[in-house]
């Protein structure tokens, strides 16, 4: 979960980097604590830290996980021997580790040779077979060769073990958007809001599947969603603001020919529209023209 | 931090100097035998005031006091961490590695 102000230090952090400034190691454990994903900076950074035997000896035994996350990141822009390097130094130190055994399984995968990924993990689960890391990785592999129904049924079966894993709800819902079976998803983001109900995202997600699938039942719970995100979100997203007036105008066309029982208030709208060209004036003043014209063709329409 | 620090002993030898004077206050009204009613009046002002300093340096000394509000805005949400886990390596990558050429030197 990536605050404000970790977002603000993380920027921070990179340009001082980038431009010269000490604090890569500094940098290294914050992209490494927030799980964002930067490999050519990691991977730039981290090179030239583990180059330098000085730099190396100063870490002391961090230097392990540096070099598997060097690794991976390596693997990400596809500089493979720097990989395989990383991984060899890595045994040497630790012969018979489970977590080396991944990362040469990872390794074979970004080579591309799904077969042998799929044995050395295979073998992996056979010593242990309740490692989720290793299941989460097989799906990957499913994943990457684009055959989604294999992925699915591995990850369904992986959830009915591990029912608590917010990673995996997460990835399969993007799955079930990606292939457009949207009941689906927004069963998994149902899962994913009972879990963890004060993610503002996880609401955001679900309202715009709620919005995608229609049907004026979805379309008012997705407007009670976009304003329960612009609750948790201090009223800061805009992709939220933006939902509730397309929503309102949504319902509006889709209720204009029942009977003109009175609806919830049109303040919810005014409102959101409001905040939006605040929003709009003080940070892209040059499209607020185009903003207040479409937002006007919403509420006639 | 430091001036902080200093009101703070200041306050609290202040609330001991006023137990210190109540407790010989009590003294002299066991030798008068009298009640022992209230405090006298100068250790009660004492009291006040080594309460306001003792609360103040209570509040000054550990630092900036940071937001709980899940939604104020240091602490709101801006993304989700990537879901590492899951992560494939057969993207576009691949054909943009001419610029990276790094090496692990042992």
């Amino acid at each position: 979960m990536v605050t404000k102000t970790e977002e603000t230090q993380l920027n921070r952090l990179e340009n001082q980097v980038d431009n010269g400034g000490g604090g890569a190691w500094e940098y290294l454990c914050l992209v490494k604590k927030l799980k964002v994903r930067r490999p050519d900076k990691v991977l730039r950074h981290g090179l030239s830290i583990l180059n330098d035997p000085k730099k190396r000896s100063a870490l002391g035994p961090d230097v392990w996980t540096l070099y598997e996350q060097v690794s991976i990141a390596a693997m990400d822009c596809q500089c493979l021997d720097v990989a395989k390097d990383c991984i060899k130094v890595l045994q040497k130190q630790f012969p018979e580790s489970k977590r080396v055994g991944r990362l040469e399984g990872i390794l074979l995968e970004a080579k591309g040779l799904w077969a042998e990924a799929e044995k050395a993990y295979s073998s992996l689960l056979e010593d242990n077979p309740l490692d989720p890391v290793l299941h989460k990785r097989r799906v990957a592999i499913a994943k990457a060769q684009g055959n989604f129904p294999t992925a699915i049924e591995w990850l369904n079966k992986y959830l009915e073990t591990f029912m608590a894993d917010h990673d995996a709800w997460r990835e399969l819902a993007e799955i079930y958007v990606s292939l457009q079976m949207y009941k689906q998803a927004a069963f998994c983001y149902e899962e994913l809001i009972l879990s963890q109900p004060t993610v503002p995202l996880y609401h955001l997600a679900y309202a715009d599947v709620l919005y995608t699938l229609g049907g004026v039942d979805n379309i008012l719970l997705a407007k009670k969603y976009y304003a329960s995100t612009i609750d948790l979100t201090g009223g800061k997203n805009t992709k939220a603001l933006f939902g509730i007036c397309l929503c309102s105008s949504a319902i509006a066309q889709l209720t204009k020919g029942r009977n003109k029982e009175d609806k919830e208030s049109p303040e919810l709208q005014s409102l959101a529209a409001a905040a939006l060209e605040k929003d709009y004036k003080q940070r892209a003043p040059a499209k607020l023209l185009l903003l207040t014209s479409a937002l006007k063709s919403l509420k006639t329409s | 931090m430091g001036s902080g620090f200093i009101v703070g002993v200041l306050g609290v030898s202040i609330l001991a100097h006023a137990a210190y004077s109540t407790v010989q206050y009590r003294g002299l009204l066991k030798i008068m035998e009298d009640e022992f009613s209230n405090p006298p009046m100068n250790v009660v002002i004492e009291l006040l005031l080594g309460l306001v300093l003792c609360m103040w340096a209570a509040l000054t000394v550990p630092g900036k006091f940071l937001s709980i509000h899940p939604d104020s805005e240091e602490n709101r949400m801006v993304s989700l961490p990537g879901n590492l886990d899951f992560m494939i390596f057969n993207h576009r990558a691949k054909v943009f590695r001419s610029e990276i050429d790094m090496k692990l030197k042992l």
